[in-house]
């Protein structure tokens, strides 16, 4: 047994310690990804927060044949998109760029960071499917899972992500129109 | 291949714009999860804990329940016990230690019966003592 599932079982045992060790490694990641998928960056601590403590209370519904990190995205997933739904319920508009977290984050760099391009063009599904491929080399299976997609709809919105977003690297995106794609 | 140089190029930029994003987590947030984690408790461990309850409650209602259908047992076989004396037939010896029954005097007969004597001997005596005035009365001629 590997010490992951063992952290795992003694997490179901309720051990606080055994999940926070668990976690540990993914926890930045995690935040990193709320960061781009929430209103502002107290919006994306709650949905760490909430993320870790729905996957501590829920951690006997995680399958070993799946990857940890896979069902702590999905589950993280679900908690910035229910936070921003009650953002738009109760703010209406919340595109204000003052209080996008990764602008705030990335403030100080010195090019454009290409992730604001992807959040400004892509579509969320697909934002977060290049997310997950290349900050967490996630297999195209993986991403189709988190996402409750097939696999086929992963590979194509892949595609589509990439070829957007070099044309916002190449700065050619004006040629192509401002199309949201996926 | 410069396709696949421009993927890698892609891949790269990706990659190292996503680290260039400013994500730690402040020690207050972490103190924050960590006391949230502490407040809740996995569904895995409360059902292990609800069944140690419930098992824990059908054995004390198991046990009180036999407990009551001893105790009734035990009732039902004591008044069995007391009835049965009854049932068998008395000997002498049973009846010899039975107290007598003694009879209720009717006390009001038998006091009229010692008094109706003496009654009489007064109204006889009364009687005498008349006579005896008429007598008195004619030898002095003496109205009283």
């Amino acid at each position: 047994m590997s010490d992951e599932l063992k952290l795992i079982d003694a997490a179901k045992g309720g051990s606080v310690d055994a999940f926070t060790e668990l976690v540990r490694g993914y926890r930045g990641g995690l935040f990193r990804f709320l960061i781009t998928r929430c209103a502002n960056h107290a919006d994306a601590e709650d949905a760490l927060q909430d993320t870790l403590i729905n996957a501590y209370r829920y951690i006997d519904s995680y399958n070993p044949q799946w990857r940890f990190s896979t069902w702590l995205y999905r589950i993280a997933i679900r908690n910035a998109g229910s936070l921003r739904s009650e953002n738009l319920a109760e703010l209406g508009d919340p595109a204000d760029a003052g209080a996008d977290p990764l602008a705030h984050c990335i403030a100080d760099s010195e090019r454009d960071n290409l992730w604001r391009s992807a959040k400004r063009v892509l579509s969320d599904e697909v934002f977060t499917a290049m997310w997950l491929r290349y900050v967490e080399d996630m297999s195209v299976r993986d991403i189709a899972r988190v996402l409750e997609r097939s696999s086929s709809w992963t590979k194509v919105n892949l595609l589509r992500g990439r070829r957007a977003l070099e044309m916002e690297m190449n700065g050619t995106a004006g040629n192509a129109g401002s199309e949201a794609y996926g | 291949m410069p396709e696949v140089k421009l993927m890698d190029k892609l891949a790269n930029r990706l990659r190292e714009d996503a680290a260039n994003i400013d994500a730690e987590i402040s020690a207050q947030l972490d103190s924050r999860i960590r006391a949230s984690l502490a407040a809740v408790e996995p569904e895995t461990a409360r059902r292990q804990r609800d069944t140690r309850r419930r098992s824990v409650s059908f054995w004390l209602a198991s046990s009180l329940t036999g407990v009551a259908a001893a105790l009734g047992v035990i009732a039902i076989l004591n008044i069995v016990d007391t009835n049965e004396p009854a049932a068998v037939p008395r000997t002498v010896a049973d009846t010899a230690t039975q107290p007598i029954e003694i009879p209720v005097i009717d006390l009001d007969v038998e006091a009229a019966t010692l008094t109706g004597p003496l009654a009489q001997e007064l109204a006889d005596l009364q009687a005498d003592l008349k006579r005896a005035e008429e007598v008195v009365r004619g030898d002095v001629r003496i109205d009283f």
